[in-house]
């Protein structure tokens, strides 16, 4: 018993003075209310007590960054051995919709992970990069079950919350559960739910769920909406979309067995060793708009500070004991990759980040989530084979275009995805060289422009960017077109407006936009203020349209002015005047498909001449004439190679002298694997 | 004979003293994988001789633009570039079931053997030899089957445990493990094949009997004989590769052509040698003679009776006539 009062006591006396700090701050909060509209329904009920905290414990910043419309506040405790979660969740929610609220949909993400889940269908119809579903066993399964829901003021409303399935009418999908209130929520003010829950937590899928004796617990609780362009924003949870939250305030205790090593979201406010070999630690997030975390008793911790324009930040590297050795690549991309982003796009505000290198084989890597991302490795990665570079980098840019710059990943996936990667374009090819970004192994090398422009090549006429992510054509059209096509267009907008312009325009969006919701419109239109030009010829076709870009040098020739003469007198001349032929050229361009931009074209003679010529590309094919005392040599549209979203490269140029030796090349490295097979092969037949 | 000698030097020096066979077949090989590979040369050559992007490939090997070229419509499925190659890859093997025969009895012959026993032995074994083939493929391939669906069991099962390279180790072990039962089998059926070429066996059976009981009779000699050959090979394509990768300019053919083809003709001497090991083996160990020996009768010799010997007549002192130190011969 002595025992257990000296733990006890300190853990009481800990949660006292957390939660007096707790209402300190918020007692000081001036109350975000909106100004009140007149009100149609009648009696709303008002709790005038409430209000979401001010604090600022985890930004690097004295005052809030964002509106907050949350503060999710939630005990749960993880059973390791049974990969469940049981939680307690209070919710306050700040009605900023400037009208009364009596429905609120909330999220439940782990009821995806059931057979006839819309995501499962949708999954086993469209693919999915983690698994097929041929054989799953029911243990493996994920769900989420409301024990009870109250809502404070309100009573008990467990019995009247119901499943709705808002975007495909799946009577099967539990994903969205809807609350209707008896007495609405009135403009400006706040209401509370408590929520008790039981996760049954997933075999890994869509980076949440646990593999071994490692879990991640993305996407584990009930969360609410978001009430968008007037109205609820609340989405089923698709096998190819992502999520959408308000921004808020998060308190998580989290109990999890005293061997785990945890790392979680936001900071970590204590740490406190329970008598049941359970620990609980606490954590405090501000102006995120979700609450990530994991456990693994087999993390190796590195931990230091990086200096960032806004105050220190707290780098936590949770590392796989195999993947020890590469500690220092996942740190060195990490703070190269801030460094980048602080100075190009704007300030990181948050004092922690945790970069987790998740268990290997399982669907945990590769996934952001505020203030916390996790990598993906190998026991085996060559120096010269960037993954973990690329996957760090393309994470942490999420805490911009996701965790602040805050778009709708359902409807706008390209803005986060797609942005994003244009933004690891760019950032790794100024760290790890422009053609060598992604490999530099054994003499092969790949830069990121052209692994994103063959992400899009292959499906660059299934679909336009605008649109829904669950509506895209199939999994590879979405990862083709959000990711590959946007960066390729935006590297191609840099052609059009200017590198350095492109840089501003980035600058300016997130600085106006980050803590926020932007519209693809808002990115648009900041790039036309920025730029001061009208691009919508552009926008309409690569984002709202679905257009394919393809331009080629359809033929370039020479032929002697005087053909018509006798082959001696033609000789006569040759000697009279060895540079003085004369010779009539001409080059064809082609639009080959219906994507139509304005392009350069530069044709080389054989006496050192260069001429650049402008194709409005309005027309299917135009041509180019001259009469010159020079061959052609070489015709190339786009000289600059700017045009990144050109669906071929290959026939962007014609040497009219044909150059044999790349494919040579090529045939002889074809040719050595089929000798080797073939020597193989009668090895072990004969 | 090579009685006298290690399988491994014997089967080495047969492979050296007849090595004008490796050269017909790295020919061969040469010439069926062109074959194989026109397609594909031909499709290239369309798509990159006229752009100015090809020099990505020339002067490095941008994995962009390779990609970007495989998947042009143009360039057709991958497999249609390849499938050349396989049906080329048979013919080669095919060729090889039908020469080899010659390559056996030039190993095992004391001279270098002419053009048509070379071309005899291969025609009179073709037939042996597509048999003998047959059922070393029924032989190694069920078991290979089963072996590696075994392997992929294991190895899900090492996936359970924490230990993240245990898959990776387990599977090489299994691999090993796969290696050393194949190479086993392959020895049975080398053995098989000599015997039957060089005891003109006709029925194959008996080779493949014959060959099993002395496979599992000395077997550490011959699988250690085998092992070391496979590690010639492995040691001459990874050294292989490394000089090419780091010494060949990427933009250099001729010289990134030659070193192919000399790491494709290396690659080819550690199998004949394992074939010169299976002949030697043979010789020294399944020869059967021919005729049954015979004790040799001998008349003895007529007895002539003894004559007394008449003396020298002392004329001139021996010592005279030669020096003393003359060498005896």
């Amino acid at each position: 018993m002595p025992t257990r009062w000296k733990t006890v006591v300190p853990i009481t006396m800990c949660a006292v003075a957390l939660f007096a700090f707790i209402n300190r701050k918020t007692a000081t909060a001036a109350p975000q209310a909106a100004a009140a509209p007149a009100m149609s329904a009648s009696a709303p009920a008002v709790a005038t007590d409430l209000s979401i905290p001010d604090t600022t414990a985890a930004i690097n910043s004295s005052t809030p960054l964002s509106q907050r419309v949350v503060h999710y506040d939630i005990n749960a405790k993880y059973d390791a051995s049974k990969h469940t979660v049981d939680a307690t969740e209070v919710l306050t929610y700040h009605n900023l919709t400037g009208q009364a609220l009596d429905d609120f949909p909330f999220h439940l993400y782990q009821n995806a992970f059931q057979p006839n889940s819309t995501w499962v269908r949708e999954a086993k119809r469209d693919g999915n990069r983690d698994t097929t579903y041929d054989h799953w066993e029911t243990k493996l399964y994920g769900s989420e079950e409301i024990k009870s829901l109250e809502v404070v003021g309100q009573g008990d409303l467990t019995k009247t919350l119901q499943y709705i399935a808002p975007d495909d009418g799946n009577k099967e999908d539990k994903t969205v559960m809807d609350v209707h209130l008896p007495k609405p929520v009135a403009p400006g003010d706040f209401v509370q739910f408590k929520v008790v829950f039981h996760v049954q937590m997933p075999e890994t899928q869509a980076r949440s769920g646990w593999k071994r004796d490692f879990v991640l617990g993305g996407q584990w609780f009930p969360k609410v909406g978001v009430w968008w362009h007037g109205a609820w924003n609340c989405h089923q949870y698709h096998a190819m979309t992502e999520f959408f939250a308000d921004f808020g305030v998060y308190d998580v205790n989290l109990t999890v067995p005293q061997n785990e090593v945890v790392g979680a979201s936001g900071v970590e406010i204590s740490n406190v060793n329970n008598s049941d070999g359970t620990k609980t630690l606490t954590y405090h997030g501000d102006d995120i708009h979700d609450f990530a975390w994991t456990a693994s008793p087999r993390y190796k911790v590195q931990e230091s500070t990086y200096q960032s324009q806004m105050g220190p930040i707290k780098l936590r590297f949770l590392m796989q004991p195999a993947h020890w050795s590469q500690v220092q690549r996942h740190e060195w991309i990490t703070r190269q990759t801030l460094d980048r982003f602080e100075k190009w796009y704007g300030p990181y505000p948050y004092k922690t980040l945790t970069v987790v290198d998740p268990e290997p084989d399982s669907a945990a890597g590769g996934m952001e989530y505020p203030t916390f991302i996790t990598g993906d490795s190998s026991w085996f990665m060559p120096e010269g084979l960037h993954f973990v570079e690329l996957v760090v980098e393309h994470e942490f840019g999420h805490q911009y275009w996701y965790g602040m710059v805050a778009t709708n990943e359902f409807e706008d996936a390209w803005m986060d995805e797609g942005i994003n990667s244009y933004t690891e374009a760019k950032v790794l090819d100024s760290i790890l060289g422009k053609d060598t970004s992604m490999v530099d192994l054994i003499g092969m090398t790949l830069g990121e422009r052209g692994g994103q422009r063959l992400q899009y090549t292959g499906v660059a006429d299934r679909d336009a960017l605008a649109q829904n992510a669950y509506d895209f054509s199939s999994f590879g059209s979405y990862g083709g077109n959000t990711y590959g096509k946007t960066a390729t267009l935006l590297l191609t907008l840099e052609g059009i407006i200017g590198e350095d312009t492109m840089a501003r325009a980035m600058h300016t969006y997130f600085m106006k936009y980050r803590f926020t919701h932007p519209t693809k419109e808002d990115f648009l239109k900041t790039i036309e203020e920025v730029s001061g030009k009208d691009l919508r010829w552009y926008f309409n076709q690569a984002i709202y349209g679905s257009q394919v870009l393809d331009y080629e040098v359809l033929r370039a020739d020479s032929s002697q002015a005087n053909w018509y003469k006798e082959d001696k007198d033609k000789d006569k001349d040759k000697k009279a005047a060895k540079n003085d032929t004369l010779y009539n050229s001409f080059v064809t361009l082609h639009r080959k498909s219906d994507f139509v931009m304005p392009v350069e074209v530069e044709i080389k003679f054989d006496n050192g001449e260069t001429v650049r010529e402008h194709w409005d590309g309005q027309s299917r094919w135009t041509r180019f004439n001259y009469q010159k005392k020079a061959k052609i040599v070489s015709a190339e549209i786009d000289p600059n190679h700017t045009v990144q979203l050109d669906r071929n490269m290959l026939n962007n140029s014609y040497v009219v002298e044909p150059n044999h030796r790349p494919t040579w090349k090529l045939s002889n490295y074809w040719l050595f694997v089929t000798q080797w097979c073939s020597q193989a092969m009668a090895w072990w037949a004969v | 004979m090579n009685d006298k000698k290690g399988l491994l030097s014997s089967g080495l020096s047969m492979v050296l003293h007849n090595k004008r066979y490796l050269v017909w077949f790295w020919l061969l090989n040469l010439t069926l994988a062109g074959l194989g590979t026109a397609a594909f040369s031909r499709t290239a050559h369309a798509l990159l001789d006229h752009s100015l992007m090809s020099d990505r490939i020339l002067h490095s090997f941008d994995i962009a633009t390779v990609t970007e070229m495989l998947i042009r419509p143009e360039f057709g499925q991958t497999s249609a570039m390849s499938t050349p190659g396989l049906y080329f890859g048979f013919v080669f093997l095919l060729a090889t079931a039908l020469f080899l025969p010659g390559v056996f009895a030039g190993y095992a012959s004391r001279y270098r053997l002419p053009r048509e026993e070379f071309f005899r032995a291969c025609g009179r074994n073709l037939w042996r030899f597509i048999r003998i083939m047959l059922v070393a493929l029924l032989v190694m391939g069920i078991p290979a089957g089963l072996l590696f669906a075994l392997n992929d069991e294991i190895v899900k099962k090492a996936g359970e445990s924490t230990t993240e390279t245990l898959p990776f180790t387990v599977q090489m072990i299994g691999f090993f493990v796969i290696f050393l039962i194949m190479s086993t089998l392959r020895i049975w059926f080398d053995l098989a094949e000599a015997d039957t070429v060089l005891s003109d066996q006709r029925a194959v059976r008996k080779s493949i009997a014959a060959a099993f009981l002395q496979t599992f009779r000395s077997l550490p000699r011959l699988l250690a004989s085998y092992i070391a050959s496979t590690l010639v090979a492995a040691i001459i394509l990874v050294g292989g590769v490394w000089f090419w990768m780091k010494f060949i300019p990427p933009g250099s053919i001729v010289r990134a052509f030659l070193i192919a083809q000399v790491i494709l003709f290396l690659l080819l001497i550690p199998r004949f040698w394992q074939r010169g090991i299976a002949v030697s083996y043979w010789q020294q160990q399944m020869l059967t003679p021919v005729f049954a020996m015979q004790p040799v009768e001998t008349v003895p010799a007529p007895v002539i009776p003894a004559q007394p010997v008449p003396e020298p007549s002392p004329v001139i002192a021996a010592s005279e006539v030669l020096p003393t130190n003359t060498p005896q011969s």
